[in-house]
């Protein structure tokens, strides 16, 4: 059992759930699916005294359309996330990464709103939103601000989310018809966290191209390759990618998994990969 | 600190009194009984852990006790109450020794019955795909594999496999 005591909350309403960060918001930790946070916990990694669990905020848990994106609700899990026919009409990179999460009883469980509250450097969505231009919502007592990937991922397992404010929700573009995306990831075995990943978001007529990077820093890299896109996609318009993401990969580190070299190289091979999928016909956006 | 919380458990309404330390995975075995959830590396990866909660499969040993307050929870117990009454998934890994120490077999039945409830005529890939949460260290996943495509063909009204020689 966890060593420490747990005063445990389970509010049903987003406002009960930010009325309780708002009073006592540095002493509080937000529980999502827990897929990270309780393993942390039963290893004594991670010591929360006050437990603030989203589960029961039904209204966290919906997609809706708003204004061109698709916004997902905090705490819709990764299968939802995956199967969800919105998503996977109008953004189906986000669907491609929700369903190679962790496991399938992982996806179960897992939300939205936790990985990117999390963080983890080689989480599955982050690239994916940085290529996307998405954006993370945060809401407090006193209001809601919306931030782009690069303003919200400070660092390692860092973001700009204050004590007193909870992930709202996570949206992305919807993509025009044309528009084209792909998501591939470098893991050992199924299930494992990915070494690098890399999503790309390319337009019909190649007016615009993205390659987002995980795993290459302490938070997701975007690099423009509209540049070397724009004139198609063959070998030589993908080395190109892959020397201009090389070098975007350049402050990759190394760690048990691999050494920094190898993460820029591997970089390069998946983004290159990410490019391949997204201008082959079949992963056109249906709109 | 002490809660009480309202679980329907296998088909049965229970209220539990927790402490907001436990995982689910020591509530059902150590409030409940419910043994056959196994606890094997308390951070999400083994799968012997597995429940269904509110109908998907999850790993209790990664959700607070105190978050499934009305919820609902079915183990492995639920399946079958006996050696004489088995469900058909938990004969297929019998007759065909889907099991070496057993420890991760639980979960493992669980996931098969997720995956089948799912996809009734799985492909081995499919199978391998379905299991990829849970973790046989004693690597019989050969067998493993075998008696989720027979337990496949039970419930499809195919008629099990006898017991190999």
């Amino acid at each position: 059992m966890i060593s420490n005591e747990i005063e445990f909350h389970a509010p049903a309403t987003l406002g009960e759930a930010l009325g309780l960060l708002a009073d006592d918001g540095d002493d509080v930790t937000v529980l999502s699916g827990g897929m990270s946070l309780v393993p942390m916990m039963n290893l004594g990694i991670v010591r929360p005294t006050k437990v603030l669990s989203l589960n029961k905020v039904r209204e966290l848990a919906h997609v809706t359309e708003r204004d061109g994106q698709l916004v997902v609700g905090a705490l819709v899990r990764h299968a939802e996330v995956a199967a969800n026919p919105l998503i996977r009409r109008h953004c189906p990179v986000l669907a491609s990464a929700a369903e190679v999460i962790g496991d399938i009883q992982v996806r179960n469980r897992g939300t939205i709103g936790g990985s990117v509250a999390h963080a983890d450097p080689a989480a599955d969505y982050l690239p994916v939103l940085a290529a996307l231009g998405g954006s993370v919502t945060l809401a407090s007592s006193a209001g809601e601000r919306t931030l782009t990937p690069a303003e919200f991922f400070v660092d390692l397992m860092f973001t700009s989310r204050e004590p007193e404010e909870i992930v709202t929700a996570v949206s992305v573009p919807k993509l025009a018809a044309g528009w084209r995306s792909a998501y591939t990831r470098l893991a050992r075995v199924e299930g494992s966290f990915a070494i690098v990943n890399a999503a790309a978001v390319v337009a019909g007529d190649h007016s615009s191209a993205t390659v987002g990077l995980g795993g290459v820093g302490p938070s997701p890299v975007v690099v423009d390759v509209t540049e070397q896109l724009r004139d198609g996609a063959d070998e030589a318009a993908l080395a190109a990618v892959g020397a201009v993401v090389r070098e975007a990969a350049r402050d990759a580190s190394g760690d048990l998994m691999s050494d920094a070299t190898y993460r820029r190289e591997m970089a390069a091979v998946f983004a290159r990969r990410a490019c391949a999928a997204a201008t082959a016909t079949q992963a056109e956006v249906r709109s | 600190m002490k809660a009480t919380i309202n679980v329907r458990v296998n088909g049965e309404d229970r209220q539990v009194e927790i402490d907001t330390r436990m995982i689910v995975a020591e509530m059902l075995r150590e409030r409940l009984r419910l043994t056959g959830v196994h606890i094997g590396c308390a951070t999400g990866n083994c799968g012997a852990c597995t429940v269904f909660l509110d109908g998907r499969t999850v790993k209790s040993c990664c959700v607070l006790a105190a978050d499934v307050d009305g919820a609902e929870i079915t183990t492995v117990e639920a399946l079958g109450s006996g050696p004489d009454d088995l469900h058909p998934i938990q004969e297929s890994f019998v007759q065909n020794q889907g099991l070496q120490c057993g420890f991760c077999t639980p979960g493992m039945i669980l996931a098969a019955k997720a995956l089948l409830e799912a996809n009734p005529d799985p492909t081995e890939d499919e199978i391998r795909h379905g299991i990829s949460g849970n973790l046989c260290r004693c690597t019989g996943y050969h067998f493993i594999v075998q008696s989720i495509q027979d337990a496949a063909r039970r419930l499809n009204g195919g008629g099990g496999q006898t017991a190999a020689s």
